[in-house]
């Protein structure tokens, strides 16, 4: 087997690696924002209840909750693998992305909210308008981070078996006895996947940046 | 007969055990220019966000015409888009440019078409002389000329009374005098103004009454000649006397 | 509050489990047949048993016998690869029908599912040439000689784990082949005194090589070998030990073994 071949056996498992991000980032961010909305804004018996499934999910390592999502619950429902794996990343992303949007939506001050409203805008209105539009781009770095973290965090489904980079990695390496250069070459993979994500939303960053005079 | 646009009943305003106001009463007719002084911790700004809204009052009435804006069931989003409010500290929207400052009332609230918002938005840039700005974000804008496009954006939608909460306050006293020629402008055009500041000269020169609260009490209304020269109570001419002191100086510097 | 939400949680997943066993079908055997497929696992990573070759393609031992075991089942084979430590769990919980993995018998294993009767007993052998003067009594002796070795086999990892690691064999006595044949020819010629090798392919070696001879053979690296069922599930048991013993008969199996564990 030639360098070529052994590279490029590891990199196709990168489909699913970017499939299980594309899966567990956005539906985190979906669940995380809405949870997130409600927390802040959604009052005192809605933060606790946030209050609680943040440190519920935060508080359970990632790996716990794909076999029990796979092994478990999924009996009845029958999860493939990378579903299992995808909505479980999911889950435990959804709760970190709460707290990263909560904490954008509170460093926007009270005051830009009640400027809104003494427009005349609604509450929605000013949250839609005015909160969430610089929420959104304080949250960026954190969220760049978050999305880095489950690109990473993605090689877990390999213990259910879903041919993604890592596994890919492992039985090339176990086959060719080339361990050293099968799991230098995921890392690889990995790193370029987070460079080029996060590289992205730096950019994001900069054209989002709001104007100012130093 | 002249018309009263903002009529205030007997409004009381507390935080817990602290009495912020206490019964005020208070009228402000059309046209007029009501300028609010007193030491701090009064509660003139809090009296202000009673007025829209922004704070409930515990008890009391206020009218905005004829319509009693405290009574249980009011539309507060329709109330406050006709008493514009002007902030210490601007509060622009720090995402938009002066012109989408300005705007987003029109649009969202007025629901105004993007062309028409933006000939109404530029006509209240331009009443501000800020119209070559209208592009600018609030961080590329002077404090004063923040201060502008906060009273563009109030006036944009056209509001029966503006409140002007010490609009001036934050500023560099360079920058005073452009906001306040602003203010006096509107006057003379015939805004309904009530006004919380510290700017005497202002209050002195603009102001058709000038009320002194002190204490969640309103010790002394009247005419600023009356105020000024000949107040009815110790307490006003004291604080008349400690303000000119401290603030007069400031206002020369700034002319 | 926090802990009722949480028991709440616990409660939810223990009700999803004990609903899972309730619904156990009566055999698992009855499903394959009736899907004319069986989905099993292994843990492709294990050459010579399962590994993939540079198609990316399973194979090895275990790949070629359950092949042959789902042909005379009459059904398709379907692999799933999945990692060795998920493979019981995954036949526990029914997520596979079977696992082939070059798994020995365990008492924990035991407890969540079935095991089929052995199929292969790997067996490892040490051989030496007519001229070897040493004595190999017990396994550990071997680490007094120059010792060969298949590179990545069980039996390179039982030399690794026994004798190199804890000290009694230098790395530098320890040579690596990447096939058999090679390391018998280096033990013909006396570059090592030496080899070990599964017990199988190492008869046949002998035979070809009269200069050779075993010296110890016995039960080191792995031992007897079994595809994992799901537990309590007789008629699938039944008929998978059936396949084996026909297999075993025919003489199936150990002709495996020499296609695998000695090139």
């Amino acid at each position: 087997m030639d360098f070529g071949q052994f590279v490029s056996y590891i990199a196709s498992g990168t489909v699913f690696t970017v499939g299980v991000t594309l899966i567990a980032l956005p539906s985190g961010l979906l669940v995380g924002s809405i949870l997130a909305l409600l927390y802040v804004y959604g009052g005192k018996t809605a933060a606790r209840v946030m209050k609680v499934y943040s440190t519920i999910f935060r508080g359970i390592p990632p790996i716990v909750l794909l076999f029990i999502l796979f092994f478990a619950v999924s009996k009845g429902i029958n999860l493939s693998a990378f579903w299992a794996g995808s909505l479980s990343l999911g889950m435990v992303s959804s709760a970190y992305q709460m707290e990263i949007v909560r904490g954008s939506l509170l460093s926007v001050s009270g005051d830009q909210l009640m400027a809104a409203r003494a427009v005349g805008l609604s509450r929605l209105q000013a949250i839609r308008y005015v909160v969430l539009p610089q929420a959104v781009r304080l949250a960026i770095p954190p969220w760049s981070n978050e999305a880095a973290i489950i690109i990473k965090d993605s090689s877990l489904v390999y213990a259910l078996g879903v041919p993604e980079i890592l596994r890919r990695a492992q039985l090339i390496g176990a086959s060719s006895q080339r361990y050293l250069l099968a799991y230098l070459s995921a890392a690889i993979i990995y790193f370029l996947l987070v460079f080029a994500t996060t590289r992205l939303l730096e950019l994001l960053e900069n054209k989002l940046t709001i104007p100012s005079n130093p | 007969m002249p018309k009263p646009i903002l009529t205030i009943k007997n409004l009381t305003k507390t935080y817990g055990k602290n009495v912020i106001f206490q019964n005020l009463d208070l009228t402000v007719n059309e046209g007029n220019t009501i300028v609010i002084i007193g030491p701090s911790g009064t509660g003139k700004s809090t009296l202000l966000r009673c007025i829209n809204l922004l704070t409930r009052p515990n008890s009391g009435q206020i009218w905005l015409d004829d319509l009693e804006i405290t009574a249980k069931g009011t539309d507060e989003d329709q109330v406050r888009q006709h008493i514009g409010m002007v902030f210490q500290n601007f509060l622009l929207f720090n995402h938009l440019t002066a012109l989408g400052n300005v705007k987003l009332g029109l649009t969202k609230v007025k629901h105004m078409s993007e062309e028409a918002a933006t000939q109404k938005a530029m006509h209240e840039l331009s009443r501000v002389g800020l119209a070559d700005r209208a592009n600018h974000y609030p961080g590329q804008l002077s404090g004063g000329q923040q201060q502008r496009v906060g009273i563009a954006r109030a006036l944009a939608m056209d509001p029966r009374v503006m409140l002007f909460d010490e609009p001036t306050s934050a500023l560099d006293p360079e920058l005073i005098g452009e906001v306040l020629e602003v203010m006096r402008q509107l006057a003379l055009e015939g805004m309904t103004m009530l006004v919380v500041t510290h700017e005497m000269g202002f209050a002195r020169e603009v102001a058709d009454r000038i009320v002194f609260m002190e204490k969640g009490y309103i010790v002394e209304e009247g005419s600023p000649d009356e105020m000024f020269n000949h107040p009815k109570f110790d307490r006003t001419r004291e604080f008349l006397w400690k303000i000119t002191e401290l603030y007069g100086k400031k206002e020369k510097e700034a002319k | 509050m926090k802990k009722r939400f949480l028991l709440v949680v616990a409660l939810v997943l223990v009700a999803a489990m004990l609903v899972g066993c309730a619904s156990k079908p009566s055999s698992v055997l009855d499903k394959i047949q009736k899907d004319k497929k069986v989905l099993v696992g292994t843990s492709a990573d294990y050459p010579p048993y399962e590994y993939v070759d540079d198609a990316g393609n399973k194979t090895g031992f275990d790949i070629d016998l359950m092949t042959e075991i789902a042909k005379r089942m009459g059904v398709e084979l379907v692999w799933v690869d999945m990692p060795f430590d998920s493979l019981v769990a995954a036949v526990s919980s029914g997520k596979l029908d079977m696992s082939i993995s070059c798994f020995n018998y365990d008492t924990e294993r035991d407890k969540i599912v079935d095991f089929s009767e052995a199929y292969y007993t790997t067996e490892d052998a040490f051989v030496v040439s007519n001229t070897f003067t040493g004595t190999i009594a017990k396994p550990e002796d071997a680490a007094n000689y120059k010792v060969g070795v298949q590179s990545g086999t069980v039996q390179d990892g039982w030399l690794t784990d026994n004798l190199v690691t804890p000290g009694l064999l230098k790395e530098a006595n320890l040579s690596r082949y990447e096939r058999v044949d090679q390391a018998a020819l280096d033990l013909a010629n006396g570059r090592i005194e030496v080899l070990m090798a599964d017990y199988v392919p190492v008869q046949a070696l002998v035979a070809q090589n009269p200069n050779l001879k075993v010296v110890y053979h016995g039960e080191l690296s792995t031992g007897p070998i079994n595809i994992v069922l799901p537990d309590g599930d007789a008629p699938l048991k039944a008929e998978i030990n059936r396949i084996i013993k026909e297999l075993q008969a025919e003489g199936f199996i150990d002709k495996l073994a020499v296609k695998y564990f000695s090139n």
